[in-house]
């Protein structure tokens, strides 16, 4: 063997070495975060499950992602009759209808900014199931990239996944928040919601009905705003974006994380960016403002200082 | 004057084929011409202007379609009705029929993509299926003797306002006002009524297919009845089709009732896919709420009301889709009365004047309490197989019956 060819060989080994463990790498980074250029190359897999979760009514109908299959925010997600998060076995009869197995890979999608999708996304990460992601940017950038949508209704085989119980460490319930305000739980809260609605100048966003009849936050919550996770198309900033925001604000990772919003859906985006994106251990509070600004005996601050009058 | 029209049947305003082309004719095109130019122009700046988009665009073409429809049809719900019941003339009743007929198909074929499975307890998305009980049929009555009273329907003042018709501005205010007061009235039947009524939808009893064939069945069999009170046809003689000869056919003839019906039902169909169900109510019920929130007489919440489909008010700082599809409307029916030289503002006379505005507010109480007037609840409602479409049309139909008996029509 001539030193050239040997030295050829010696390189092409090389290349291959790093090409495998930058690919091991990938792999072992979470895939939690689908671009919608992958997401239309796969759109014929019959292994990858589509599921639009939108805010608002008749979105789907009228033309969706080709294959994608239709979840109801306010029907699936929850149970209609106590407030709570659906209930293992509905949940678990919804995917198979879905045709969803243990395997399969689960992309959500929604409108306003994938706000329900991520709350999907947390219900999915609540029961276990293992490959959940969303896609980037959801259904506006979709649309805006001029991608096709349709109206054909898919219809799958029924589906044999299993769905165990709920992972209580993802989700924060009243009590857990209290110890945190008390101090005897260490913990950050992040409230997500718009500045007026966290200084307690307002009772809710204009136009919504359902009222805490307290205002302000959660005291020694930090106020970040949903829509600063995301770039104006609407697909997430990137990781060094997101340290940088919030490890501004002291939020690193080195402690548990709570975060809440009004009803408790549109935090569930923060939940997403912090736990899935930067992997940081993260619970939703989806009692959220309309659960401890109702709730009796739990303090509140409330910088405006504004009085509930009664209406 | 000779009587035939595009689809040789025997109707009124009928001019004869031969009718020459004058300049003054040539300057009406043109200027109609423009106007539905800038309606279109209208509708491609809208897809891109903030805060509008496709939804609105479509809206506003679909507005101006269905204006250019009833004008050329002269698809008026009420001179219809009048026709049968006092004149014994059933023509106009078969573009009702037709627009049903390919409405119900439309919605069937829509349906079966929206919702593949129609007993899965849910309904589909926007349809205006709504509760049915005693609170639908007053409301339908009220309507009925309000379309007597004013002369039209909503939707029949909004063509006919884009022909000059005098009353149409005054009825179509105090339809506003007629809301203001449904809103009211709302607020205590919701509790005592709505609340248990049923919401009943025929597909999910019976299945799209079930559904459809009982739907045209119905349609046939009221087709088959009326049949007797259809006036001789005479024969069309036979021309060649020259310019002139289209022109009168399209803008000085009216429009065959089938050909009308079947426009009706196809852009009710393009409406429930691309936007919403056609009605032209919720727009002005949401003039009327968002008056009445300013002035801070309504309650911020109405009971129940957002829970339900149909022409769906709500609290407003904009125009929204219902709005343009309105504005389309008036706009389409102006553009072709001017063509046909149908344009003529007429006089309003202090009687003309009070009996639209009490009609008017008898219609606008109507259509809150039946979350729609004749398009939505009736043909919006019936063509997506809910009972309370029909409901609300033997109401209605029983409240111009009997506003035409005790002669309202004629106090105007």
């Amino acid at each position: 063997m001539s030193r050239i060819k040997w030295f050829v060989s010696l390189i092409l080994l090389l290349a291959l070495t790093l090409l495998t463990a930058s690919a091991f790498a990938q792999d072992a980074a979470p895939e939690v975060l689908v671009t919608a250029d992958w997401l239309e190359q796969n759109l014929e897999d019959p292994n990858v499950r589509i599921i639009e979760v939108s805010v608002n009514p008749g979105v789907f109908e009228r033309g969706h992602i080709p294959g994608a299959v239709n979840f109801v925010w306010h029907t699936d997600f929850v149970n209609p009759l106590e407030r709570d998060v659906v209930s293992a076995e509905r949940f678990q009869e919804l995917l198979r209808g879905a045709g969803v197995n243990d395997d399969t890979t689960v992309i959500l999608y929604g409108d306003s900014n994938n706000w329900f999708a991520a709350w999907g996304a947390w219900i999915f990460n609540l029961y276990g199931f293992e490959d959940v992601r969303l896609l980037d940017g959801g259904r506006v950038k979709w649309e805006a990239d001029g991608r096709p949508l349709s109206t054909d209704s898919a219809t799958f085989e029924a589906g044999s996944v299993t769905i165990g119980e709920a992972d209580d460490e993802l989700r924060a319930l009243k009590p857990e928040v209290l110890s945190i305000v008390e101090g005897e739980t260490l913990a950050s809260l992040i409230d997500i919601r718009s500045p007026a609605e966290y200084n307690g100048e307002i009772f809710a966003p204009e136009g919504v009905q359902e009222l805490a009849i307290r205002a302000g936050h959660i005291p020694g919550a930090l106020n970040v705003p949903w829509g600063q996770n995301v770039n104006e198309d609407g697909t997430f900033k990137s990781l060094e974006e997101l340290q940088v925001l919030y490890g501004g604000l002291g939020v690193d990772g080195s402690q548990p994380i709570v975060t809440y919003c009004r009803i408790g859906e549109r935090a569930a985006l923060t939940w997403f960016v912090l736990h899935e994106l930067l992997g940081y251990d993260v619970a939703l509070y989806d009692g959220s403002w309309t659960e401890w600004g109702n709730s009796v005996g739990v303090p509140v601050e409330n910088p405006a200082g504004t009085v509930w009058g009664g209406q | 004057m000779s009587d035939t029209t595009l689809g040789g049947g025997v109707l009124r305003d009928a001019v004869p084929a031969s009718l020459a082309f004058s300049r003054s004719d040539a300057l009406r095109l043109l200027g109609g011409t423009l106007v539905i130019v800038a309606v279109v122009v209208g509708a491609y700046l809208l897809h891109d202007a903030d805060g509008y988009g496709a939804k609105s665009s479509i809206s506003l073409l679909l507005g101006a379609a269905l204006g250019i429809t009833f004008a050329r049809g002269r698809f008026c719900f009420f001179c219809i009705l009048r026709d049968w019941i006092e004149k014994r003339d059933s023509t106009g009743m078969y573009a009702i029929l037709a627009a049903l007929a390919v409405g119900g198909i439309g919605y069937a074929v829509v349906f079966g993509a929206f919702l593949p499975n129609s007993f899965s307890g849910r309904l589909p998305p926007d349809a205006h299926i709504g509760p049915v009980s005693w609170v639908l049929v007053a409301a339908g009555g009220a309507f009925g003797i309000g379309m007597a009273l004013s002369g039209a329907c909503i939707s029949g003042h909004l063509y006919r306002l884009g022909e000059g018709y005098s009353r149409a501005p005054v009825a179509l205010l105090g339809s506003v006002v007629g809301f203001g007061l449904g809103f009211f009235t709302w607020q205590s039947v919701y509790l005592s009524t709505l609340t248990n009524a049923p919401v009943v939808w025929l597909p999910a009893m019976l299945g799209y297919g079930g559904s459809l064939a009982l739907h045209l069945a119905l349609l046939t069999i009221i087709a088959v009845a009326l049949l007797r009170l259809l006036p001789a046809l005479t024969a069309e003689m036979p021309e060649r089709l020259t310019p002139v000869r289209l022109f009168n056919l399209v803008f000085r003839q009216r429009w065959g009732p089938l050909v009308t019906g079947a426009i009706v039902g196809i852009i009710g169909m393009i409406a429930y896919f691309r936007v919403e169900p056609l009605g032209v109510t919720s727009q002005i019920g949401s003039i009327a709420r968002t008056t009445l929130d300013n002035a801070g007489l309504l309650a911020d919440r109405l009971n129940g009301l957002d829970g339900f489909a149909g022409c769906a008010t709500q609290v407003v700082q904009t125009i929204t889709e219902n709005g343009w599809l309105i504005g389309g409307l008036v706009v389409g029916s102006f553009a072709v009365s001017l063509i046909a030289n149908r344009f003529q503002p007429s006089s309003l006379t202090l009687k003309s004047g009070v009996t639209a505005l009490g009609g008017g507010i008898l219609m606008g109480w109507g259509s809150m309490l039946a979350l729609g007037c004749t398009v939505g609840t009736l043909m919006s409602g019936i063509s997506a197989f809910a009972l309370s479409g029909w409901v609300f049309a033997a109401a209605g139909i029983g409240g111009v019956w009997l506003g035409i008996r005790l002669g309202l029509h004629r106090w105007g």
